[in-house]
């Protein structure tokens, strides 16, 4: 087996004005990195350098439209990969913090926390 | 399953998104019904009960990206055709853990692993020449073959499906 991999960084591509974004992604990211004990990345999209970025993180490991969705969730690896977690769900924004929650109980962050999909 | 691509009711259910309102409308519930398009997925359209379209989006259990298809079977069934923009089609991929327990444990025990590729279209009100909204909306009638999305003044007293001539409000 491989050297062991471990959660090295959350990244959440979002706008400001987005409902879907801020508040609800921001809180759910923060907590999210404190699970994993990671740092969290915030590209936002409406500053013009970061947007730059942000399109990057969206094409190469996103869902990526001309006008992509936003809230779009990452996390990082330490071998370097990319893992893309979560898109706002564009219906409503209590179907995208369901999400959120559905998230932090699923089985996926549960053995990531255990270290079993290391 | 019957079609590569079609959603086993597991995943139906988690992607079903009932409620909300029609926002800066009527302010009336949104309804959600599902369209027929030939496509493997389900396309399923939340609009008012006076017909202004929210949001359609179409989810298939695929590898693939499907926009494609979905603006080819847009433009089938919106007049004019050229209402369906690149601009306004987004993709989502659903990958499991986000989707609630029992879907995350059926997409991780069905190989071969992919999720679920679900492609919006969304319309933004916009301006006609004339400087009065416009809005998409959905007409129904039976007579179509399958509903028709036009764009129209949501304030106006009647409105002009193209296929069916007039339909009051």
């Amino acid at each position: 087996m491989a050297a062991t991999r471990r959660p090295r960084r959350l990244t959440i591509v979002l706008a400001p004005w987005c409902p879907h974004c801020v508040p609800l992604s921001v809180k759910h990211g923060r907590r999210l990195a404190r699970e994993l004990r990671v740092p969290l990345q915030i590209l936002d999209i409406v500053r013009s350098r970061q947007e730059k970025v942000a399109d990057r993180w969206v094409r190469d490991h996103g869902d990526a439209s001309p006008d992509y969705l936003i809230p779009q969730v990452f996390l990082e690896w330490s071998d370097g990969s990319v893992q893309h977690l979560l898109t706002g769900f564009s219906e409503q924004v209590p179907r995208t913090d369901r999400a959120w929650r559905d998230l932090f109980a699923s089985d996926w962050l549960r053995s990531v926390r255990s270290g079993s999909r290391a | 399953m019957s079609r590569v691509g079609s959603l086993p009711p597991v995943l139906r259910a988690t992607l079903r998104s009932p409620g909300g309102k029609c926002y800066r409308h009527c302010d009336r519930p949104i309804r959600e019904f599902h369209l027929a398009s030939g496509l493997p997925g389900v396309w399923t359209v939340r609009a008012c009960p006076g017909g202004v379209v929210s949001v359609t989006y179409y989810a298939e259990w695929t590898g693939r990206d499907p926009t494609r298809d979905v603006r080819r079977a847009l433009e089938r069934c919106t007049f004019p055709k050229r209402l369906v923009r690149s601009w306004d089609l987004r993709l989502a991929t659903r990958e499991g853990p986000e989707l609630g327990r029992a879907a995350e444990r059926f997409l991780a025990t069905h190989p071969p692993r992919r999720g679920v590729r679900v492609v919006y279209w969304r319309v933004y009100p916009f301006k006609a020449k004339d400087g009065t909204e416009r809005r998409l909306l959905v007409c129904r009638r039976r007579a179509h073959a399958h509903p028709v999305f036009f764009a129209a003044d949501p304030a106006a007293r009647r409105w002009g499906c193209p296929v069916c001539a007039r339909r009051s409000r």
